[in-house]
């Protein structure tokens, strides 16, 4: 029998429980049926997750490529026929707050599901987690966060970091640490460097050897104005607010001019929620003195609430 | 993420246990994901003592939706999240509560994926009266699907009742060739022993 039929049967007062779980401990153990969520579900499960991100379609577009292409060698492996290796290390580039975090995460899980990576955790560091004050520490402290990732994510935030300071520069050791790591563990490790697209670039240039190591290369395009909306109706509905009419078309109006703007700080999606965060503060504070507030009140966020200049 | 499913008779302290045990891994507030037929999955997050107001009771068939807390473990130098989901009560017979029976058949749904299932008995209800009346037909069941888990444990509940001593001699005369743990989720007496079985089979 079908289990969502066992289901139904318990809903509709059909039979009970008892009958319901011998029924299907009966099924499992002849093997009918696993008593595991499939490695499908799991898969599409964090691949629905992927792409309920709003935007970042090449990306998304991109992960699906690996995904396929992951899959296929491991069929071919399988077949006895010859496969490429499958050297997943990747670079991010994108300005902050586009999501390169988030995404990283969610390959992580992908690929822990696939078999490609043991743990499919993310660690995440920046300069000071790998490069040590002495002589000879680097590798050391550099070598211990990589054991700490392997069999998951190591994603270095702004790794060009680690080229600046010059020839002198203990950066230098922890990259040939990793390096060296990355070729040894090229089955259970994941490398992502991450950081803004141009001092990437040079950061690339200048290491040509890096280069040819990260084959996968991701672009993290800027959100539209569109996007960026939608991110934070979003980001109110998980919080259970909502925007009325003049409030939508202030804070549609605010995130076209900080895009128009363009200043350099403009933090993409982290703006976003940080104007949405005081806008929920401003709303309390106007509805605090106020009596007999209905669900829709405490819901509602209004044109006063939203306000541009994100401060304290 | 491991699911841990906490399965039981109605009343046998099912919500008290997840949340005591929540707070004996450290945790300070619980997500708990309501799966409501009305308005599909939602997240609310509480604070320990608080959901332990809202969502103890001593009147049967009190948790009527799934609800389920993220915890983690400290796991060598790191931590483990998993994912503790605390189940409606399963009772014998047929519940003429639709929702009731709607509740039990969600339950149902997620003891078929769950890594460990922890089921848990009323050792005191069970040392004072006829065990033909205490330990139901559900009870069995569940016992003998757990068979099938490696990750299955018995905990037989409110130890620190007086009863509960002829109960744990009577639970352990029923279920032979399981693993019973004895634990009070009120004064969270045991949890040591629930937290390394879990480590175990995580």
């Amino acid at each position: 029998m079908n289990q969502e039929r066992v289901f139904s049967l318990v809903e509709n007062g059909d039979i009970t429980v008892s009958e319901a779980l011998s029924i299907i401990r009966k099924s499992a153990s002849e093997g009918k049926i696993s008593l595991e969520m499939s490695k499908e579900n799991k898969i599409a499960e964090i691949q629905q997750e992927l792409n309920r991100l709003i935007g970042l379609e090449s990306v998304k577009q991109l992960i699906h490529e690996i995904y396929a292409f992951v899959e296929i060698q491991q069929k071919r492996v399988q077949m006895q026929l010859a496969s490429e290796p499958v050297v997943l290390h990747m670079i991010f580039s994108g300005n902050p707050g586009v999501g390169k975090t988030t995404v990283a995460r969610l390959i992580g899980k992908l690929f822990m599901e696939m078999g490609v990576l043991s743990k499919g955790h993310l660690v995440e560091v920046e300069r000071a987690d790998l490069v040590a004050e002495y002589i000879g520490q680097t590798a050391q402290k550099t070598r211990e966060q990589l054991r700490k990732a392997t069999g998951g994510i190591l994603f270095i935030d702004e790794a060009y970091s680690l080229a600046r300071g010059g020839e002198k520069d203990f950066g230098k050791e922890a990259i040939d640490t990793m390096v060296k790591t990355m070729e040894d563990q090229r089955n259970n490790l994941i490398i992502i460097l991450a950081g803004y697209s141009e001092p990437m670039k040079e950061f690339l240039e200048t290491n040509p050897g890096l280069s040819s190591r990260f084959p996968i290369q991701i672009e993290f395009p800027d959100y539209s104005s569109f996007e960026l909306f939608k991110i934070a109706e979003l980001m109110l509905q998980e919080r259970d607010y909502q925007l009325n009419k003049g409030a939508r078309r202030k804070l549609y109006r605010i995130i076209e001019e900080l895009k128009a703007a363009e200043t350099t700080n403009f933090g993409n999606a982290r703006t976003v929620r940080n104007i949405i965060e005081k806008a929920i503060r401003r709303q309390a504070v106007r509805l605090v003195n106020m009596k007999n507030l209905s669900r829709t009140d405490l819901m509602e966020i209004t044109e006063e609430d939203i306000q541009g200049e994100v401060g304290p | 993420m491991k699911q841990i499913l906490v399965l039981g008779q109605t009343n046998a302290g099912k919500t008290l246990f997840t949340i005591n045990f929540a707070i004996y891994l450290g945790a300070s507030d619980i997500s708990l994901t309501f799966q409501d037929s009305h308005r599909g999955s939602y997240t609310r997050t509480l604070e320990l003592e608080a959901a332990k107001q809202l969502l103890v009771s001593d009147t049967p068939h009190y948790t009527r939706v799934v609800q389920s807390a993220v915890l983690e473990l400290p796991w060598g130098k790191g931590i483990k999240k998993f994912e503790i989901v605390d189940t409606a009560g399963l009772m014998d017979g047929i519940h003429q509560d639709p929702q009731i029976r709607r509740a039990m058949s969600q339950t149902l749904a997620v003891v078929r994926q769950a890594d460990i299932i922890l089921h848990i008995l009323d050792a005191a209800k069970i040392g004072k009266n006829n065990i033909l009346k205490t330990i139901g037909e559900v009870d069995f069941q569940v016992a003998q699907f757990g068979q099938l888990k490696p990750g299955y444990v018995i905990l037989a509940n409110k130890i620190d009742l007086p009863e509960a001593m002829e109960g744990i001699e009577k639970i352990k005369a029923e279920f032979p060739g399981h693993q019973i743990l004895e634990i009070s989720a009120l004064h969270t007496l045991g949890f040591k022993k629930v937290k390394e079985f879990v480590k175990r089979h995580l």
